[in-house]
């Protein structure tokens, strides 16, 4: 039987939801925490090894963990086209190979 | 002193990410998914995984281990134990 829609209407629709999942969110976390992970690894490494690396320092320097991240930034980033400034993190291309956990102060 | 490695296995492709980090896997030897290679720790090697942090997984670890090393490791007990070869067998037959 034919249910008129939007997608059957017009010829390439593509219907993206406009909110994440919840186990689109826990595997979020579960993405931020192995990142998390592969930097702590690196760090105990280089320090048992009397080493540093500037990459890593400034990582540390500069992003949250997972734990001290505010949900807001963990499944939202900031869109200045946005009404509220902010769009899910799941519009953001690649974004779950991409590490965006910083966004402009006071946003 | 003894110096330590990084055991670092590719989970996610690279597939459509900027050229860099196709690149970065392929000076770390990662040609596929769940390929693992080894490679001392140095301040060089984090560098390039740090570029790829959110592509891999990483250990320390005390040893490298071979190609062939890895892939025993995966390989499930067959359930059965050799006791003799063919060939050790019929050296008997023919020597008695």
């Amino acid at each position: 039987m034919f249910k008129p829609t939007n997608a059957l209407f017009s010829g390439l629709l593509w219907k993206t939801p406009w909110r994440l999942s919840s186990p689109q969110k826990a595997r979020q976390r579960k993405r931020l925490r192995a990142v998390d992970r592969v930097v702590d690894t690196l760090s105990a490494a280089l320090e048992r090894n009397g080493h540093t690396t500037k990459a890593v320092n400034r990582w540390f320097a500069e992003m949250p963990r997972e734990e001290e991240m505010l949900p807001k930034d963990k499944y939202t980033l900031f869109d200045k086209k946005e009404k509220t400034y902010r769009k899910s993190i799941h519009k953001l291309p690649k974004w779950t190979r991409v590490s965006q956990r910083v966004n402009p102060p006071g946003f | 002193m003894s110096f330590t490695y990084f055991r670092i296995t590719l989970l996610r492709s690279a597939i459509g990410l900027p050229r860099r980090s196709t690149d970065v896997l392929k000076a770390l030897g990662l040609k596929k998914r769940m390929a693992t290679v080894f490679h001392p720790v140095s301040p060089s090697v984090a560098g390039q995984i740090m570029r790829v942090k959110e592509l891999v997984s990483v250990q320390e670890v005390e040893q490298a281990l071979t190609k062939q090393q890895v892939h025993l490791e995966r390989k499930p007990d067959p359930g059965y134990y050799v006791e003799k070869s063919c060939v050790e067998e019929r050296g008997e037959m023919l020597g008695q």
